[in-house]
C-alpha cells in the first residue's frame, strides 16, 4: 500500500508515465518559445548579449502595431463583454429551454467561426457592393463608403465582435447561475428594489466573471491572425500580422525585431490569461456555495 | 397560451413569453450571428447580387467552378490528412495522459492543468515563428510533420476538456483496481475497461479537434505555405480571385462546422458528457 504522502505526488516510475506527454510539451511549445525569448536577447552577428531588438520596437511601424492590435483588442472585448452579458441575461432569463439550449449551441458554433470564411462572410454583406451595403444605398439612400470600410479598423471591429458575442455569452452563462433566487427574494424584503440589488449583490457576484470575460476577450482578439489578414492585409498593421509577414519573408525586417515583437505579444497575451485564471478561480468561491 | 386563459388565477405573463426587452436582445443576436452566414449561402447561388435587393437569379455554376477548380481535390485531401493525423497523435498522447495523472499522479494535475492552458496565451503567431526558427534543418523544417507537432499542440484544450470530464465522471480508480486484481496490466485496463467507458468523451473530443483543425489557417500558411496546400488556404486564394467562387468555397467551411457540431451534441446527448465551450478562434 501507498503512503498517502507517496499517492499525492507520486513514484518516479509513475512521473514516468506523463514523460510522453511533457516530451511532446517541450518539443513543440516550451522549448521553440524558450529558444524564441533568448533570440530576441543575441546581437545576430557577435552573438552577444543586447536589448537593441526591444529597443527597436520604438519605431513607428511597430509602435503603431502595438497600439493598433491593443486598440482593436480592447474595443472588440468591451463591446462584446457589454452586449454580450445583455444577450447572456436575456438567454438565461428565456421561458423555453429548447430555445435557449438552441441559442447556446449557436454561440458553440459562431464563437469558433473565425477565420477566413467569417471574414469573406462579411464582404458579402458588407464590401463595396454588399447586400447590407446596396440596402442601405438603394432604401435610405445612404452611402455606408467611404467613411465605413470592411477592409479597415471599424469593419474589423465588426467582425472580431461576431466571435466575441458569442464567446462571452458562453463565459457569462454560469455566472448568472450563480445570482441565487432567494438573494433577490431577501434583497427584496429587505426593501431593495431592482437598481438596489444589481448595484450592491448582482453585480459584485457578477464582477469575477465579467473580468474573466474582458480578458479573455482580449486575448482572444491579441492573438488572432487570419481574420484579419483575409480582410485588411497592408492597409492596418497588427501584431500578429507583422510577425506573419516576417515568417513569410515578405518584408526585409530583421527577423530578431520579430522575435522581440512576439515576446512582447505573449507578455501581454500571458498577463491577460494570467488575470483570466485569477478571475476564473475567484467565480468557482460563488458557484460552490 | 390558451393554458393561461383558462385559468381563473393570474398567470405571470414572462412564464409563458419572454419579456419585450429579451426578444430584441436575442432578436439582435441572431441577425448578428445569422445574417452573414445566410448571406453567404445565397450569395454562392446568386448570379448576380450587387445591384438589387435580392439575387437577380440562381444558379449553380460557382459550385462547379469551385469542384473543378485544380487544387480542389488536393486541398481537400491535405485537410483530411492534417486533421486525422491531428486527432491520432492528440488522442496517443493526451487520452493515456489523462488516465494516467487521474489515477496514479494526482500531483502531476496542477502541471497539466498549466500546460492545457498554455496554448490559449501563446498566439498561433508566435508559435509558427518559434518552431520555423527552432526546426530549421530537414526534414522537419517547414514540414507537414512539424505542422501536426504544431496543430496538436493548438487544438490540445479542445481534447483535453472532454476527456478530462469523461474521465472524471466515471469511477476510475475503482475500474482500474477491479480490472487489475483480475490479472489485467495498465494497456489492458486503459484499452479494454477505460476507453470503452469514456469513449463520448473522446468522440467529443476527436471531433472538435478535427473541425478546429479542418479550418486552422494560420500556423499552415505560415509554417508549410503552399508545399502543403490545405482547404482554408484555397479559399483565402479565391477571395482574391473570385468572390462568387469564395463563396462557395466558405459554404462548404460552414457546413462542415455545422455538421461536426450536431455530431457532438448528437455524442453529448448520447454520452451525457458535460457540455464543452470552444474558446479558440482564428
Amino acid at each position: 500500500m501507498k503512503s498517502s504522502l507517496q499517492r499525492k505526488t507520486g513514484h518516479t516510475v509513475d512521473w514516468l508515465g506523463f514523460a510522453p506527454f511533457l516530451l511532446f510539451c517541450l518539443a513543440f511549445e516550451i522549448v521553440p518559445i524558450i529558444f524564441l525569448l533568448r533570440g530576441s536577447f543575441i546581437e545576430k552577428t557577435t552573438h552577444q548579449f543586447t536589448i537593441q531588438h526591444y529597443l527597436d520596437l520604438q519605431r513607428p511601424l511597430y509602435i503603431n502595431s502595438f497600439i493598433n492590435s491593443i486598440k482593436l483588442s480592447g474595443l472588440t472585448a468591451i463591446i462584446g463583454m457589454i452586449i454580450g452579458t445583455f444577450i447572456g441575461y436575456a438567454i438565461y432569463h428565456w421561458p423555453s429551454e429548447r430555445v435557449r439550449e438552441a441559442l447556446i449551441t449557436l454561440s458553440d458554433v459562431t464563437t469558433n467561426f473565425a477565420g477566413a470564411p467569417l471574414a469573406f462572410a462579411f464582404v458579402v454583406i458588407l464590401g463595396m457592393n454588399g447586400v447590407i451595403t446596396q440596402f442601405m444605398l438603394q432604401y435610405f439612400n445612404y452611402d455606408l463608403y467611404p467613411k465605413f470600410s470592411i477592409y479597415s479598423f471599424s469593419g474589423l471591429i465588426l467582425a472580431y465582435v461576431y466571435f466575441q458575442l458569442p464567446l462571452m455569452v458562453l463565459l457569462i452563462l454560469p455566472a448568472f447561475a450563480g445570482i441565487k433566487k432567494e438573494w433577490q427574494e431577501s434583497a427584496q424584503s429587505l426593501g431593495a428594489d431592482t437598481l438596489q440589488f444589481w448595484w450592491r449583490i448582482g453585480i459584485p457576484v457578477l464582477i469575477p466573471s465579467l473580468i474573466a470575460g474582458l480578458t479573455l476577450l482580449f486575448a482572444n482578439a491579441f492573438g488572432a491572425y487570419a481574420t484579419a489578414y483575409t480582410l485588411v492585409q497592408a492597409k492596418l498593421s497588427l501584431v500578429t500580422l507583422q510577425i506573419g509577414y516576417m515568417i513569410a519573408g515578405e518584408v526585409r525586417q530583421d527577423q530578431a525585431v520579430g522575435m522581440a515583437m512576439a515576446i512582447g505579444s505573449l507578455f501581454i497575451m500571458g498577463l491577460s490569461i494570467g488575470i483570466y485564471q485569477a478571475a476564473t478561480l475567484r467565480t468557482r468561491r460563488w458557484s460552490k456555495s | 397560451m390558451a393554458k393561461s386563459r383558462s385559468t381563473p388565477f393570474h398567470v405571470p405573463n414572462k412564464k409563458i413569453r419572454p419579456a419585450g426587452w429579451q426578444v430584441f436582445l436575442v432578436g439582435f443576436f441572431l441577425f448578428y450571428m445569422l445574417v452573414p452566414i445566410i448571406s453567404t449561402y445565397v450569395f454562392s447561388v446568386a448570379t448576380r447580387w450587387d445591384r438589387t435587393i435580392l439575387p437577380e437569379g440562381y444558379t449553380l455554376e460557382f459550385y462547379q467552378r469551385a469542384f473543378d477548380a485544380s487544387y480542389f481535390t488536393i486541398t481537400l485531401r491535405n485537410s483530411l490528412i492534417l486533421s486525422l493525423a491531428t486527432v491520432l497523435v492528440s488522442l496517443l498522447v493526451i487520452v493515456p495522459t489523462v488516465y494516467w495523472v487521474h489515477t496514479r499522479l494526482a500531483g502531476a494535475k496542477p502541471l497539466l492543468d498549466i500546460l492545457m492552458i498554455l496554448p490559449f496565451g501563446i498566439p498561433t503567431v508566435v508559435l509558427a515563428l518559434a518552431l520555423v526558427q527552432v526546426y530549421n534543418f530537414s526534414p522537419l523544417a517547414r514540414s507537414p510533420f512539424l505542422l501536426i507537432g504544431a496543430v496538436v499542440i493548438y487544438s490540445m484544450p479542445f481534447m483535453y476538456r472532454p476527456v478530462a470530464n469523461a474521465i472524471q465522471a466515471i469511477d476510475a480508480h475503482v475500474m482500474t483496481e477491479a480490472g487489475q486484481s483480475l490479472g489485467a496490466n495498465v494497456f489492458q485496463v486503459l484499452s479494454k475497461i477505460i476507453i470503452p467507458n469514456i469513449l463520448p468523451g473522446i468522440l467529443s473530443g476527436s471531433l472538435l479537434v478535427f473541425a478546429t483543425v479542418f479550418a486552422e489557417y494560420t500556423l499552415t500558411s505560415l509554417i508549410v505555405g503552399a508545399r502543403f496546400k490545405t482547404f482554408p488556404l484555397l479559399l483565402v486564394e479565391f477571395t482574391r480571385i473570385n468572390g462568387n467562387v469564395a463563396s462557395a468555397f466558405s459554404v462548404i467551411s460552414f457546413t462542415i462546422a455545422w455538421l461536426v457540431s450536431i455530431l457532438i451534441l448528437w455524442v453529448g446527448s448520447k454520452g451525457q458528457v458535460a457540455k464543452t465551450k470552444a474558446i479558440r478562434t482564428g
